[in-house]
């Protein structure tokens, strides 16, 4: 049965330096008990989504412009405040990157449990302790009733999530947001709270929004994920598909940016070119075509929509057997999704509309002189380094030592 | 563009001169073979105070207990480890931003350690840094021009006119344009940032570069870009990185060797290769074990070693092995008392293969598929 349909989802931010397109129509559906991963950089919308489905985006300057949330039949953007403060901690629970900023330091773990608890069920103070003791010690923090006592500062990174966990897990809610929940902790404490995280969403069916910069994570933690850019979802698919046929240029990008630990030796990384969208621009055509290496001319003009890939699909849109949907003119083939980068004649990424020449553009210029591992410069405003493009005019002119090489 | 042509051809004398002598040097010294940089059991503490008039000194934080390296030219040594494991001071007190409490820190032949004065300030010209956050690391009120050559000022390096030229020249060897030398950092994504911090530190052609987490306040996509432009940039300049990073599939792309470290001791160490492959301490196991891959399939087919508990404080740091309280080795092997009573020192298995640990014969490090699928 699904619970969360997320609808056309359109957030913007009113800042003095103008408006931000947060994110820019996102749809998506979560069953029960599912877990989906939302995997993305920073600013990619990520955690907007998230905040908006929460209704906690930062006033005044976050808006709901357009779509709508509909979490267990409900729509969340018309229930009144105290029900969704209802909703809120018992029905959809959240985690954040950070521990630290999300417990108060002022007040003591069990005195923090105690109240949430309390919010929301009308249980004696004992109960609540004892409900408190309970949940420590279901996220493993050794003499539970002891520390109920300490304050934040006193637990560890590690175990201040352990904590915030649950916390969040208290009220048994059918729905855990979980931002970025291991990102400030070491590699080995991740893995300990990744493990926890799976086996209490499994043991109580708890469906799971995990929020991501991390494709290892979500490798082995959800069932479906989505990849965003600039506020859009460009690709979706369940996990095993997402990494056996990375179909987005961006999701090709990441997954050739980042070094494997069981890579062979001499693994060669091929980096996405330039930098994150500037956010205050409503993109004309796709958001990702300043940096991709693929692009054709309707790129720059036509937003491409999420549509399957198999058009004779029937789409599902939940669930481990859910349609791999991508948004892209011209999708990486099997090889080049292998190599990370366009091959043979198809490395012509198409110029800007302006007839300016941008890097990518550029780039056609060292690859064709014969540059082997076809460096690509940077966008706009940063230069080619000086290796990648011989000192030709169109090059811009480059003081390049001829020495240098 | 005559001036640029000019400025060009005249900052091709100065590095050129500049090349020609570091050729030089190293013909003079005459030691090939002889490590660019070797530490001998350097310790860093600092001291832990109590009493709010009159402070009391009531113990150390033993951030760097005792460790030894070297690194040959050229190439580039990883260290790794978790937050607190003292990397990072380790990079500072080799740069002399920290000082040893004890220890040598031989730099070419020449232990700086207790270098003052003008002899640090000739010696740091050879070693720079980089560091983790291109955010704080650069002036705000300062352009990216006078960041990068504030470095050649300071040690009176060219005329003004020279400098603007080398400056120009180091913008575009990062892969920036040149022309936005006169922009402020505010101006400039985190990844330009960073390259500005890389120019930086090549101001003064350095042999060393200590390069500090120079990529984990990037955003994904940007860190392939930085990390194809420091592979680039060894290449081109024969320049040897100390690379200081917790995250270790980054470290093993770019590193010949890698060092562990654990609570103030590096644990292991090993080719980049071997490390990975065959893993002799249960620490390193354990930390290969939990860095996720990006692929399902490899996932649910991994058994993870997950380590209990958090990193003791290195105020008090465990008798004996300093890993014995999250072992996962020891307590297959029924918690052994030697672990306990005895700090295992770093001895040679295999070929130029270190490890701090008493049972690391025991480590199934020699079967890889226990730690990563074939």
């Amino acid at each position: 049965m699904t619970l969360l349909a997320v609808d056309d989802l359109v957030v913007r931010f009113r800042t003095r330096d103008g408006t931000i397109h947060a994110v820019n129509g996102v749809s998506f559906e979560l069953e029960e008990g599912e877990r989906l991963g939302l995997v993305g950089e920073s600013g990619c919308g990520k955690s907007v989504t998230n905040l908006a489905i929460m209704r906690l985006l930062p006033k005044p300057a976050g808006h709901l412009e357009g779509g709508r949330v509909v979490f267990e039949g409900v729509d969340l953007a018309k229930v009144s405040e105290s029900d969704i403060r209802d909703i809120r901690g018992k029905d959809i629970a959240m985690i954040f990157q950070d521990p630290m900023t999300s417990l108060n330091p002022v007040l003591t773990i069990g005195e923090q449990m105690v109240e949430t608890i309390q919010a929301h069920r009308k249980v004696s103070n004992s109960a609540a302790r004892a409900r408190a003791v309970e949940l420590l010690s279901m996220v493993g923090i050794p003499k539970p009733e002891a520390r109920l006592g300490d304050f934040p500062h006193q637990f560890s990174g590690g175990m201040r999530q352990r904590v915030m966990i649950a916390i969040a897990l208290a009220l048994e809610p059918k729905l855990l947001i979980a931002d970025e929940p291991t990102t400030a902790l070491d590699v080995t404490i991740q893995a300990q709270v990744l493990d926890l995280l799976r086996n209490l969403t499994t043991e109580h069916g708890t469906a799971l929004i995990l929020i991501t910069h991390d494709l290892g994570v979500v490798a082995g933690m959800t069932q479906r994920i989505n990849v965003m850019y600039a506020g859009f979802i460009v690709e979706t698919a369940a996990t095993a598909d997402l990494f056996e046929s990375p179909s987005h240029p961006y999701t090709v990008g990441l997954l050739h940016s980042i070094p494997r630990i069981d890579a062979p030796p001499g693994e060669e990384l091929v980096p996405i070119e330039g930098r994150p969208p500037d956010m205050r621009h409503a993109p004309a055509g796709c958001p990702f075509a300043p940096r991709c290496a693929w692009r054709l001319d309707v790129c720059w003009s036509e937003n491409p929509p999420l549509r399957a890939i198999d058009p004779t699909a029937r789409v599902v849109s939940t669930g481990a057997a859910s349609t791999h949907q991508v948004a892209c003119h011209n999708p990486p083939t099997r090889e080049e999704r292998e190599a990370g980068r366009p091959l043979g004649d198809r490395y012509h990424p198409a110029p800007p509309p302006s007839g300016a020449l941008d890097e990518l553009s550029m780039a056609r210029v060292g690859a064709s002189a014969g540059e082997p591992d076809g460096a690509i410069g940077e966008t706009a405003d940063v230069w080619p380094e000086s290796s990648s493009v011989s000192a030709s005019p169109s090059a811009g002119g480059l003081p390049i030592d001829p020495t240098d090489r | 563009m005559p001036h640029g042509a000019a400025s060009s051809s005249a900052t091709t004398g100065l590095v050129a001169a500049a090349s020609a002598a570091a050729g030089m040097t190293a013909a003079g010294t005459a030691a090939a073979d002889r490590p660019l940089l070797r530490v001998e059991d350097l310790k860093v503490y600092f001291p832990v105070k109590a009493g709010m008039l009159i402070e009391r000194h009531v113990g150390d934080v033993r951030a760097v207990d005792g460790i030894s390296l070297t690194l040959t030219r050229g190439e580039t040594l990883g260290l790794v480890g978790e937050s607190g494991c003292g990397k990072s001071t380790t990079g500072r007190a080799i740069v002399r931003l920290y000082d040893a409490t004890s220890g040598r820190i031989l730099f070419d032949g020449v232990d700086v350690a207790p270098l003052k004065g003008d002899a640090l300030k000739r010696m740091r010209r050879r070693m720079q840094m980089i560091f983790q956050d291109p955010y704080s690391s650069l002036d705000p009120r300062q352009t990216a021009a006078g960041t990068v050559s504030e470095p050649l000022e300071i040690h009176g390096i060219g005329s003004p006119g020279e400098r603007r030229g080398r400056v120009r020249e180091l913008l575009s060897l990062v892969g920036l344009n040149p022309d936005y030398g006169e922009r402020y950092p505010h101006e400039f994504s985190g990844g330009q940032r960073q390259r500005i911090g890389v120019a930086r530190a090549l101001a003064l052609e350095p042999d060393l570069i200590v390069a500090d987490e120079p990529i984990s306040a990037l955003d994904v996509s940007i860190q392939a870009q930085i990390i194809n432009l420091l592979e680039r940039l060894q290449d081109r300049l024969g320049l040897t990185y100390l690379f200081i990073a917790h995250d270790l599939s980054v470290v093993r792309h770019i590193s010949d060797r890698i060092a562990v470290m654990y609570l103030g001791r590096i644990v292991e160490v090993a080719s980049s290769r071997e490390l990975n492959t065959a893993p002799l301490h249960p620490y390193t196991v354990a930390l290969l074990s939990a860095i996720p891959i990006p692929d399902p399939k490899v996932e649910s087919r991994r058994r993870r070693i997950i380590l209990k508990g958090d990193v003791p404080s290195p105020v008090s740091p465990p008798s004996g092995c300093r890993f014995h309280t999250r072992c996962w080795l020891r307590e297959r092997l029924g918690n052994p008392e030697r672990c306990v009573t005895e700090d295992p020192v770093l001895r040679t298995m295999g070929l130029k293969h270190e490890v701090a640990c008493h049972f690391a014969e025991e480590t199934p490090g020699a079967t890889p598929s226990a730690v990563l699928p074939a």
